[in-house]
Formats: structure tokens, C-alpha cells, sequence
């Protein structure tokens, strides 16, 4: 549904983007982590058409964003970080020019702007000035604003900023709901987030990206999983054996009288087995093993270089 | 074009949604007023003073375009009230971002904003029709003379909303927009007597008749003395279009900087 090719961005002297290539399938919420400053908005904007690349291109639902904005523009919904909404308009007044301006035929404008309100649990506030309604509430009509004509792609940039827990609870149940009929696509800093609604994520630092991963159910991230096992005695056999196990990655030794191994390996159960099986074969004494669950935060800040707590 | 349209009406109904709409209106309606019932009361004197030979009389389609040159210049003052949101209060706002993603080209938006101001001087305008129709009720006035400087009228406007928008792209607020709007148009209208008083030249071109060729006075002057000439048209037709081509370009500017 989405193609970014080597797309860069630079900005006077400073690159933003710097060569970043990813795919979104059509019926995928993909989340974009990263540091304020990271290059996500950028990333966003010229993936909206809002500013051209500087290099690279960039197709959503095949129709190059440069070659072809309208077209782009036609099939995406996009929320800026600050919801762009007039305060002098009603929120059902407001829909109703997104709709329009969006090209929705005036026969299913009624009902789009119906959809878009029950979707954003705005029903209640439809004939209120916007400029009266609270942060939470124009934040959702900006969700509204960028669902209104039922696009394939939703462009979301930090969505949940500014909403209270219960709030951001429901935005992610909506951005969730969103996922059979939308392709989404939204940034964050908010690691919770991501864990909780997103099927995949991308995280950007320094305007690279530093990892694409899928999420598992549990909210960790990565290909690998660490195992933590204590023995009474280790030796580089042992070792080299674990090693040599198929599926795992690496072995690390803390000798400081604990004997503890931390072996790095797929994410199979089977695998958990197979290690246990074998040290307990070579008489080490297995008095200890655990999984060491990398959390999605440790994760995140071990690749943007950050210390882990 | 729905989306021109979407914002066509989205300006006119912002608009009377602030005061602001009312109170120009209603202001210009004032001032108008009090400028043409000076000049009636005038315009009796001078002629019952022309019965016992005192003074030269006047004709009412003098009237009529002493009154509308006037005019002219007061829609001046009130022009950047009204041009001073177009684009300062989408930036201001960051909804510049929701027209810009929108599927609409940059050309249709300007046009948008341009014909939804429009669309209020020309609302003014219309409302400015009840001194003709008081002058048409009790006098005999040349009622194409009056046609003409209506066209005048509208085409000037048209100048000076195209001039607003463009400002109003640039500038970084309404203050700003508004201030450098009406300082612009007054320095136009100032023109066509500062280049009459000019002899020098420039190579072959004079420049004293240049800068009065620029200023929209002495083209909207021809329409309110009934003509309706080619070279005028040229000029209120490539005004606005250079206007609204210099905004085009400055809005779109915003997705590079």
C-alpha cells in the first residue's frame, strides 16, 4: 500500500531523512517511534505531499506522492501534530468542509460525517464551537477530520498527545478498529502505545531508521530472546556446546562467582528445551533458568544508544 | 473544483461568523452615507445658487462620480480587514497544512480565497447601489455612466482583494497583513499624483506616465467618465492575474521552507 524508496530530506545543511526505505501492506498499523526531532513528521509531510523529498520516492496505493499528489491526496487522511481546526466553526460545520474539500459527493457527505463523528465518540459535541471544546476533544476531531472521507491510508502524527488515560485508551481501541478497513500509519514517543496497537513498528533516530520489527502480542520487540541460566560450573566446552546449538546467537559468560550465562536465541519454546536438555547432559549443574524479557523500552533505547535502566 | 468551492463558501461563511463582516459593512454603509448626503445637500445649494447666477451648477452624473471616486478610495481602508485572514490565520492556525494535503491544487485554493473575498466587496458594493437607486428615484442620472463605474468599481476591487491575498500569503500575521495591504493600496492610488509631477525618463520610457499607468486610479477613472477602454481592462485583468500568481507561488513556497 506504501512504498517509501531511499527518501531524504534536507533541510539547509541539516539532513532530516536520511535514506530511509520501508513498505506498509494494505490493512497494516504501523507505528514510527523515535525521539522528538527524529525526522517522523518530516517523514510524514512529504509522505502527505505536504513538502517534496529530496531525494527518493515515495507511492502510496501505486500513485507516486510527487508524480501524482491528487491522486495521493485523494486516498490519505492525515493528522498533523497540531490539529488543524477552525475555531470559529461548529465540529459538524467543520467535517462537512473537510468532506467537501476532500471531494466527497454531496449525497454521502450526511452519512460519512455521521460515520466519522460515531467512530471519534463525538456525537455528543457535534453542534459545539471547536474553539470552546477541550485539547482531548479537538484532538479527536482532527482523527475525525482525517477519516471523514474514508481513506485507505491514515496518516496519524502523535495522535494521543494531549488526550487523558481514558482518552488515549479509546484512540487506541479506535486506531485498532481502524486496521480491517485503513492502512495506518502513526508516530509516536509513547513505547506503551505502539506495543498495544500497532502490528509493526519502525523506529527512526537521527533520521535513519534503526529498526523495523514486528510486534508479538506480548509488547516486547525483536528477533531474539535472552535466556538467563545459572550452573555451578562453566567451562568454554559448555559453552562452545550452547554455541553450537542451532538457532542460537550468542552466549555471553558473567564468571563473577554466579556462573550465570546469558544465551541469545530464537524465540522458540523447543529451543528453551534443547539448551536445558544439554546442560544438564554435560553435568554443569543447572541450579537456574529464566527468560530475560527484553522490554519494548529497553529495546528502544539500546537502539537510539540510550543506557539501559 | 468542489474544493474551490468548499472554500469559497467556507470564507463568506467565516466571515459572518466573526462581527468583523457586520461591522465593516456596516462602517462602510456610514461613511458612504454621510459622504452622499454631503454631497446632495451640495449639489442643492450649488444649483439653487446657479438660478440667481452666483455659480456654475453641477450635473448629477458629476455627482455620481465624485461619489464613487470616493468610494473607491474608502474601500481602500477597508480591503485589508477583509484580505488580512486569507492565508495569515491558516498559518496562524496551522490549518495552511489541511489545505495543503487536501486534494486540490494550489491554483484552485488561491482562486478559493480570492473569489470568497471577493465575493464580500462585491456584497458591499451591491449594498452601495441604494445611493444610485435614491439618485435614479429623484433625478435623471446617465444610467450607463453608472454601469460603467460599477465595472470600475469591481475591477478595482478585484485588484485590490488579488493585492490583499498576496500580503496576506507573505505576512506573518493579520496585523502584519493588514498594515502592509493598506500601506501598498494607498501608495498605489499615490502614484498616479506623484508620477504626474515626474518629467524624467528613463531611456525611452518616461517614467512620470509609467507610474501613473500603475496605479488603478486613472484606469478606474475612465470608467467612472463612461468609457470602457481595452488598455484599462488589460491592466485590472493583468494586475489580478499577477497578484494572484505571485500568491500561488508564495503559498506554495510554504512546502519548502
Amino acid at each position: 500500500m506504501i512504498e517509501v524508496k531511499h527518501l531524504t530530506k534536507v533541510y539547509g545543511d541539516r539532513v532530516a531523512v536520511d535514506n530511509i526505505s520501508f513498505t506498509v501492506n494494505k490493512g497494516e498499523v504501523l507505528g514510527f517511534l523515535g525521539q522528538n526531532g527524529a525526522g517522523k513528521t518530516t517523514t510524514m509531510k512529504i509522505l502527505t505531499g505536504f513538502m517534496p523529498a529530496t531525494e527518493g520516492t515515495a507511492s502510496i496505493a501505486g500513485f507516486d506522492v510527487f508524480e501524482s499528489p491528487i491522486e495521493v491526496k485523494k486516498r490519505i487522511g492525515y493528522l498533523p501534530e497540531t490539529p488543524p481546526v477552525y475555531k470559529e466553526l461548529l465540529v459538524g460545520e467543520y467535517l462537512s468542509f473537510v468532506a467537501e474539500l476532500r471531494g466527497v459527493p454531496s449525497k454521502e457527505r450526511a452519512g460519512k460525517i455521521d460515520a466519522a463523528l460515531q467512530k471519534c465518540n463525538l456525537g455528543d459535541v457535534r453542534n459545539r464551537l471547536i474553539g470552546n471544546l477541550s485539547k482531548g476533544y479537538r484532538q479527536r476531531v482532527g482523527i475525525a477530520q482525517a477519516l471523514v472521507h474514508d481513506p485507505d491510508v491514515l496518516i496519524l502524527d502523535e495522535p494521543t498527545v494531549g488526550l487523558d488515560p481514558k482518552q488515549v485508551h479509546e484512540s487506541r481501541s479506535l486506531i485498532k478498529s481502524l486496521r480491517s478497513s485503513h492502512t495506518v500509519i502513526y508516530s509516536t514517543h509513547i513505547l506503551s502505545e505502539v506495543a498495544a496497537s500497532c502490528d509493526r513498528i519502525i523506529i527512526i533516530n537521527g533520521g535513519k531508521i534503526v529498526a523495523q520489527e514486528l510486534v508479538n502480542p506480548h509488547g516486547t520487540a525483536g528477533a531474539t530472546s535472552k535466556t538467563e541460566i545459572t550452573v555451578q560450573t562453566v567451562n568454554d566446552r559448555l559453552v562452545g556446546g550452547i554455541k553450537g546449538i542451532p538457532g542460537v546467537t550468542g552466549v555471553e559468560v558473567f564468571s563473577n562467582g554466579s556462573h550465570k550465562l546469558v544465551v541469545e536465541c530464537e524465540p522458540r519454546a523447543e529451543l528453551m528445551a534443547q539448551i536445558s536438555k544439554y546442560v544438564v547432559s554435560e553435568n554443569a549443574g543447572l541450579t537456574q533458568m529464566s527468560p530475560v524479557q527484553l522490554s519494548l523500552e529497553d529495546y528502544y533505547l539500546k537502539l537510539i544508544g540510550g543506557r539501559v535502566a | 473544483m468542489t474544493g474551490t468551492l468548499a472554500i469559497i463558501k467556507k470564507e463568506i461563511k467565516t466571515y459572518f461568523y466573526s462581527p468583523l463582516a457586520y461591522v465593516l459593512l456596516g462602517i462602510f454603509l456610514l461613511v458612504m452615507g454621510i459622504i452622499f448626503a454631503k454631497f446632495v445637500s451640495i449639489y442643492v445649494e450649488v444649483n439653487a445658487a446657479q438660478r440667481f447666477g452666483q455659480a456654475q451648477g453641477i450635473t448629477l452624473d458629476k455627482l455620481a462620480t465624485y461619489l464613487f471616486q470616493n468610494m473607491a478610495f474608502i474601500l481602500c481602508f477597508v480591503t485589508p480587514f477583509l484580505t488580512m485572514k486569507l492565508f495569515a490565520e491558516e498559518k496562524s492556525q496551522n490549518t495552511l497544512e489541511l489545505l495543503l494535503t487536501a486534494p486540490i491544487h494550489t491554483t484552485g485554493l488561491v482562486v478559493g480565497k480570492f473569489l470568497g473575498a471577493f465575493f464580500l466587496m462585491g456584497l458591499m458594493v451591491l449594498l452601495s447601489f441604494a445611493y444610485p437607486f435614491f439618485m435614479i428615484l429623484w433625478g435623471n442620472p446617465e444610467l450607463g455612466l453608472i454601469a460603467s463605474t460599477y465595472l470600475g468599481l469591481l475591477l478595482s476591487l478585484a485588484c485590490y482583494v488579488a493585492l490583499g491575498a498576496l500580503v496576506s500569503a507573505l505576512a506573518s500575521s493579520q496585523a502584519v497583513a493588514a498594515v502592509w495591504t493598506f500601506i501598498l493600496l494607498l501608495l498605489l492610488w499615490l502614484l498616479q499624483s506623484l508620477g504626474q509631477g515626474i518629467t524624467a525618463s528613463w531611456g525611452p520610457i518616461e517614467l512620470g506616465p509609467a507610474l501613473v499607468y500603475l496605479s488603478p486610479l486613472g484606469h478606474f477613472n475612465s470608467f467612472n467618465e463612461g468609457l470602457i477602454q481595452l488598455k484599462d481592462l488589460v491592466y485590472f485583468v493583468s494586475f489580478i492575474f499577477f497578484a494572484l500568481f505571485l500568491t500561488h507561488r508564495v503559498v506554495e513556497s510554504n512546502r519548502w521552507r
